[in-house]
């Protein structure tokens, strides 16, 4: 039996960071979509690479927006 | 003083002309409190993600404003009072 050979996963940087931003706007909807599953759910940090500064306002922005109806708590599309 | 953000949903029946006026009117208090009203956009109707009081769409705004913090909580106090009104939010920007 070969061995699968193991994988090094590739260090994600995060985008924030990158580009410099300081404030998550929960307004930038096309934004946050990225951030979110087809489900609506957050995605985790492992999957967007965001630093724990940059994951926490991306949370908070997601949530905010979920508030005011911007963005689902839940969407059905399956 | 300090600088708020508010996002106001109002409700989708409303004429869309006379939503300018009315905001307007709500937004005395803050001028007669010696605070200042900044830039006020109208995004108009966009669909909710979900329902809110059985409604799929309301009109969206925000203000941006520097003023009390007494003076907002009242003109809170007073957006969610009327029936117009489906959600307000009110926000620091600088505020992490």
């Amino acid at each position: 039996m070969a061995k699968p050979p193991i994988r090094k996963p590739k260090k994600k940087v995060c985008v924030f960071c990158q580009e410099r931003i300081g404030y998550v706007d929960y307004k930038d909807t096309g934004l946050l979509r990225k951030y979110i599953s087809d489900r609506g759910k957050i995605r985790a940090r492992r999957v967007t690479g965001n630093c724990t500064r940059h994951q926490r306002d991306v949370a908070t922005a997601i949530k905010n927006a979920r508030e005011m109806a911007l963005l689902p708590y839940t969407s059905t599309a399956r | 003083m300090r600088h708020y953000e508010i996002m106001i949903i109002l409700d989708s029946n409303l004429e869309e002309r006379t939503v300018q006026p009315s905001l307007e009117g709500f937004l005395k208090v803050v001028t007669t409190d010696g605070g200042k009203v900044g830039k006020l956009d109208i995004w108009g109707k966009r669909r909710l993600s979900y329902p809110i009081d059985k409604k799929p769409e309301g009109i969206y705004a925000v203000v941006d404003l520097t003023a009390n913090p007494g003076t907002v909580q009242e003109l809170d106090r007073q957006l969610n009072l009327n029936e117009g009104v489906l959600r307000t939010k009110v926000l620091r920007p600088e505020h992490r």
